[in-house]
C-alpha cells in the first residue's frame, strides 16, 4: 500500500501499491531499474520501506528480516541460484530452518530424507535428495528452491526471474508446479521480463517503470504489444531486427569435433555474415563446445578451420589473436571484473595493444572505451563508475563491447540476452544484426526459441552433445526445433526427411 | 535490480567528494590509525621521536616494508605467499656469504636477488604449473628454506661482514639513511609498475575475477608467476638491508618474518581475497607495525604481553576497515 523506498536522494520505487489474491498468479514486469526487485524486497523483509504499509490478511505487518517474512507465509524465490553446493538436497532444504532432532539431540538424517521426499512428491518431481546440491541441472536446483520455499507452509510466493536459466520444457514443469501451487490456493507473485510466459501463466499483471505504479490489469485486457508500451513508455514496433545479410566465403568450420562426456562429432559451418542460432535444452553442450573453439576447452579430437586454415587453440589468447571472441553467459561470475571500473572492463583482452613497452596510458585508455561505449550506448554511466553499478543489461552490452574492442571476426555469444530488460535487449538484437552486416560469423547460443529463430539465417539443434538438426531460416519453426532439441521424434517432419 | 543495488552508495552524497575519494582508499583506514597512534606514543612514550630510536627502527621496518610491497602484489592476485621469513634468511646468507669472500657491494647484492627469484620462481611455479594452492606451496617453502639454510651452513653463523657490503644497512645520503631511499623508491616503482603497465592491471583483474580474466584472454598463470618472482626480488634487496643492519647472519634470520608480512599487507587494506588494494596499504600496514612493535617496548610492556597486545592492535585496525565501510555504505568485497 503506498509502499515507497528511497537509497539516499533517488527513490527506488514510489508509491506503488500492489495486491495478492490467495490462489492467483500475479506477474510483475517492468525493465531492468523499474523496481521490481526492491518491492519484492520489501515484501520479502529484506528492505524496510521508508513510506506506505505492508498487510499479510487483512493485519498490518512490519518486517525486520526475511525469516518474518517466511514466518507471516511469505517466502521468496531469488534471482541467484543460491543452494549450497556439497550440501545434499535435503540438507539444502532445511538450511535456516528448524530441523529435525533424533532422541540424543543430533540431526534426525531420516526424517530429513523422508520429509523432502514428501516435499518433492507433493511438486510430482523425482529428485533423489541425497545428492549434493552441485550435481543438480540448473533447472532442479530451480525446484529444490521451490521447495525451499513452500517448507515453511508458504501462503505467498514470490518468484524473481524463474525461468531465466530454463529451457522450453523446464519452463512447462515449473508452470505446472505454479499451477498446483494455485490450486491449493498460494498467491504467486512472478516476477519476469518474458511477455509469452506472463502471458502464459498470469491471472493479473502490473507494470512497473522508474519506480512508479503504472498499470494493474488482468490479463484478458491487456496485449503484448500494449504491455511493451506501457514497460518502455514507447511503442517498441518491433523487438527484433533483421536486415538481410549478405553471406561470404565459411569463416568458421569445425570437422568432427568431440570431447568425451560434452561434444561428439560436430560439424558446423558459419560464413562471413552469417549468424548461426545454437538451440537445445540446457546441458545439450552447446557452451561446452564454443569454449572449446575457443580455446577453453581442450578438444579431443576433430579439426577447426578459420578462412581455411586449420588452427588449434589453446588459450582464449590465441583465439582472439586469430579473431575468435567468445561472450560467456554467466556475465558476473566469467565476463566481468566487477571491482574493475567500466573503462577497465572493456579494454580488458586489448592492453597489450593499447600500452606501449608494457605500460598504459590512461587517455588512450579512455578513448578506446568511450568509442566502444558509445557504439553499444552503454547509459547512464561514467566509464570510471565501477562496473558493478551497472544495470543487467548494461553490464552485457559492455562485455560485447570487450569482445568487439578486439576486432574479431567470428564471434560466439554465449546466452547474449539472459537476464536483460526488453529495452536492451532489442539493442543488442540490432547490434547482432549489424555485426552480420558488416560480415562477421556469428554463432548464437540462445535457449530462448523466439530470439534463435527470429535473429539466426540458420538453426542448428545439438541434444546430448551431438547435432540432431539444421534448419534454414524458412523451415525453422518452434515445433520443429523443440523436437529436435528434446529428442522427440516428429512425425510430419520425420516423414519429410 | 542493479539498479536498486548499487544505489545505497548515493547516500554518502553530502560529504565532499575529496574526502569521500580519500576515504575510499584501501589503505584509509590503516593511515589514520597510524597518525592516532603515532600522536599517542609522541606525548606518552619518552623517547618515542628521539632520532635514535625512530633510526633504530627504520631498518626493520624497511626490510617488512619492501617485501610487504611483493607479497602485497601477490595477494592482490588471489594469493598468498608465506614463504617470506625463510627466504629472507637464505638470501641473507647468500648476501653474507659473498660479502665475506669477494667483498664489495654489488655481487653480494646480486647474489641475494639472485637467491630470491630462483625460490620465487619455485613458488610461482608449484602454485600455476603445479596448480598447487599458494598457501600450501609457501607453507612447504617456509620449512623448505630454513631446512637448507640449515644444511648448507651447518648451522656456523656469518659475523666477518666487510663494511662495503654493508653499506645499504648503515650509509646515508643527505641525513636521509639509505634503507629509506630504497623504500621510498621501491615504493614508487613498484606503485607505477602496479598502477600503469598491463602486468600491474592484469594482477588486480587476476585476483578480482580469475575465471573472467582467463576468458577475457589474460595469462592468469604468467601474471601470477611473476608476483612470486618479484617477491623474491624485493626479498632479495631486503636481505642485503638486512645483513647491512645486523652486520652477521643468524641461521633464524627473518624467522617469524613471514606472518608479520601478511599482516602488514592485510591490514594496510590490501583484501585478502585479492583485487583490492595497493601498494600504499603495503607500506602503511609495515609502518604500523613497526611502530605499534616500537610502541610496546618503549611504554615498557612486558615481552611476555607484546605478542597479546600486537595481535590486539591488529584486529582494532581492521575493524576500522569495516566501520569505514559501514560510513561509506560500501559492499564488504
Amino acid at each position: 500500500m503506498g509502499l515507497t523506498k528511497r537509497f539516499g536522494g533517488v527513490t527506488a520505487i514510489d508509491g506503488v501499491d500492489f495486491d495478492l489474491l490467495p490462489g492467483e498468479v500475479h506477474a510483475l514486469v517492468g525493465e531492468n531499474g523499474a523496481g521490481k526487485s526492491t518491492l519484492m524486497k520489501i515484501v520479502h523483509g529484506l528492505y524496510a520501506p521508508d513510506e506506505g504499509r505492508l498487510e499479510v490478511e487483512g493485519r498490518q505487518v512490519t518486517f525486520v528480516s526475511s525469516r518474518d517474512a517466511e514466518a507471516a507465509g511469505v517466502a521468496m524465490i531469488p534471482q541467484e541460484l543460491d543452494l549450497f553446493p556439497e550440501l545434499s538436497v535435503a540438507e539444502n532444504l532445511y538450511v535456516g530452518r528448524h530441523r529435525p532432532r533424533s532422541w540424543w539431540g543430533g540431526l534426525d538424517w531420516t526424517a530429513m530424507r523422508t520429509e523432502a521426499r514428501r516435499q518433492f512428491e507433493t511438486l510430482g518431481i523425482d529428485i533423489d535428495v541425497t545428492l549434493p546440491a552441485r550435481l543438480l541441472s540448473t533447472a532442479n536446483r530451480q525446484i529444490v528452491l521451490i521447495a525451499r520455499a513452500l517448507m515453511g507452509d508458504a501462503r505467498a510466493v514470490i518468484m524473481d526471474e524463474p525461468t531465466s536459466s530454463l529451457t522450453e520444457r523446464e519452463v512447462q514443469r515449473l508452470f505446472e508446479v505454479i499451477k498446483d501451487l494455485t490450486e491449493r490456493g498460494v498467491g504467486v507473485v512472478y516476477v519476469s521480463h518474458r511477455l509469452d510466459e506472463v502471458f502464459t501463466i498470469a491471472d493479473r499483471i502490473s507494470v512497473l517503470r522508474d519506480g512508479l505504479h503504472i498499470k494493474t490489469a488482468p490479463v484478458s485486457e491487456l496485449d503484448s504489444e500494449e504491455l511493451v508500451r506501457l514497460m518502455v513508455g514507447r511503442a517498441l514496433s518491433e523487438l527484433f531486427v533483421r536486415n538481410p545479410h549478405q553471406h561470404g566465403s565459411i569463416a568458421l568450420e569445425l570437422k568432427g569435433l568431440s570431447r568425451s562426456s560434452e561434444f561428439t562429432d560436430i560439424d558446423l559451418t558459419i560464413h562471413r555474415g552469417e549468424v548461426v542460432g545454437l538451440a537445445g535444452l540446457i546441458g545439450a553442450g552447446r557452451t561446452e563446445l564454443a569454449q572449446a573453439v575457443f580455446g577453453i576447452r581442450p578438444v579431443e579430437s576433430g579439426e577447426i578451420y578459420i578462412d581455411g586454415e586449420r588452427v588449434s587453440f589453446h588459450s582464449p589468447q590465441e583465439a582472439m589473436n586469430r579473431g575468435v571472441v567468445y561472450v560467456p553467459e554467466e556475465r558476473q561470475s566469467q565476463g566481468l571484473i566487477l571491482p574493475f571500473p567500466i573503462y577497465a572492463n572493456i579494454t580488458l583482452s586489448i592492453l597489450q595493444k593499447i600500452a606501449r613497452a608494457g605500460f598504459l596510458n590512461y587517455d588512450r585508455e579512455r578513448k578506446t572505451t568511450d568509442r566502444f561505449a558509445d557504439a553499444l550506448s552503454i547509459r547512464g554511466a561514467d566509464v570510471s563508475e565501477p562496473i558493478s553499478r551497472l544495470s543487467g543489461g548494461n553490464q552485457q552490452k559492455a562485455m560485447i563491447a570487450k569482445s568487439l574492442a578486439c576486432e574479431p571476426s567470428i564471434l560466439l555469444l554465449d546466452e547474449p540476452t539472459r537476464g536483460v530488460d526488453v529495452g536492451a535487449k532489442s539493442e543488442i538484437y540490432r547490434l547482432i544484426d549489424q555485426l552480420g552486416q558488416d560480415g562477421k560469423a556469428i554463432l548464437l547460443i540462445s535457449s530462448e526459441l523466439e530470439e534463435v529463430l527470429s535473429m539466426a539465417d540458420r538453426v542448428v539443434v545439438m541434444r546430448e552433445g551431438r547435432i540432431t538438426a539444421e534448419f534454414d531460416r524458412d523451415e525453422a519453426t518452434q515445433e520443429r526445433v523443440m523436437a529436435a532439441a528434446a529428442g522427440v521424434e516428429e512425425k510430419a517432419g520425420a516423414a519429410e526427411l | 535490480m542493479s539498479k536498486a543495488a548499487a544505489m545505497p552508495r548515493s547516500e554518502t552524497g553530502r560529504m565532499p567528494a575529496g574526502v569521500r575519494t580519500l576515504l575510499l582508499r584501501p589503505e584509509a583506514p590503516a593511515l589514520i590509525f597510524l597518525v592516532l597512534l603515532a600522536i599517542v606514543l609522541a606525548f606518552s612514550a619518552e623517547g618515542f621521536l628521539d632520532p635514535a630510536n625512530l633510526e633504530d627502527n627504520i631498518a626493520r621496518v624497511v626490510v617488512l616494508g619492501v617485501i610487504a610491497l611483493g607479497v602485497n602484489q601477490v595477494v592482490l592476485s588471489g594469493e598468498i605467499d608465506i614463504s617470506v621469513g625463510s627466504m629472507l634468511g637464505l638470501c641473507a646468507f647468500a648476501v653474507g656469504a659473498v660479502g665475506e669472500s669477494q667483498g664489495g657491494l654489488i655481487l653480494p647484492l646480486l647474489a641475494g636477488i639472485g637467491t630470491g627469484v630462483v625460490a620465487g620462481s619455485v613458488n610461482g611455479a608449484l602454485v600455476t604449473l603445479g596448480r598447487i594452492p599458494s598457501i600450501i606451496v609457501t607453507l612447504g617453502m617456509l620449512y623448505a628454506l630454513r631446512g637448507m639454510i640449515l644444511v648448507i651452513t651447518g648451522g656456523r653463523w656469518i659475523t666477518n661482514i666487510p663494511s662495503d657490503t654493508r653499506a645499504l644497512g648503515l650509509q646515508s645520503v643527505a641525513g636521509v639513511s639509505v634503507p629509506v631511499i630504497i623504500l621510498v623508491v621501491l615504493l614508487v616503482v613498484v606503485e607505477l609498475i602496479s598502477r600503469n603497465s598491463t602486468w600491474g592491471r592484469n594482477v588486480f583483474a587476476v585476483g578480482g575475477n580469475r575465471r573472467a580474466a582467463r576468458f577475457a584472454g589474460l595469462s592468469a598463470g604468467r601474471t601470477r608467476f611473476l608476483a612470486f618472482v618479484l617477491v623474491g626480488v624485493l626479498t632479495g634487496i631486503a636481505a642485503a638491508i638486512y645483513v647491512g643492519r645486523a652486520g652477521g647472519v643468524q641461521t633464524n634470520a627473518g624467522q617469524g618474518l613471514e606472518l608479520q608480512v601478511v599482516a602488514a599487507v592485510v591490514v594496510g587494506g590490501t583484501s585478502i581475497s585479492g583485487g583490492r588494494g595497493s601498494s600504499v596499504a603495503a607500506i602503511t600496514g609495515a609502518v604500523l607495525i613497526g611502530v605499534i612493535l616500537n610502541g610496546l617496548v618503549l611504554l615498557d610492556v612486558p615481552a611476555e604481553w607484546q605478542s597479546a597486545m600486537l595481535g590486539a592492535l591488529i584486529l582494532l585496525a581492521i575493524s576500522t576497515d569495516a566501520l569505514r565501510r559501514r560510513l561509506l555504505r560500501e559492499q564488504p568485497s
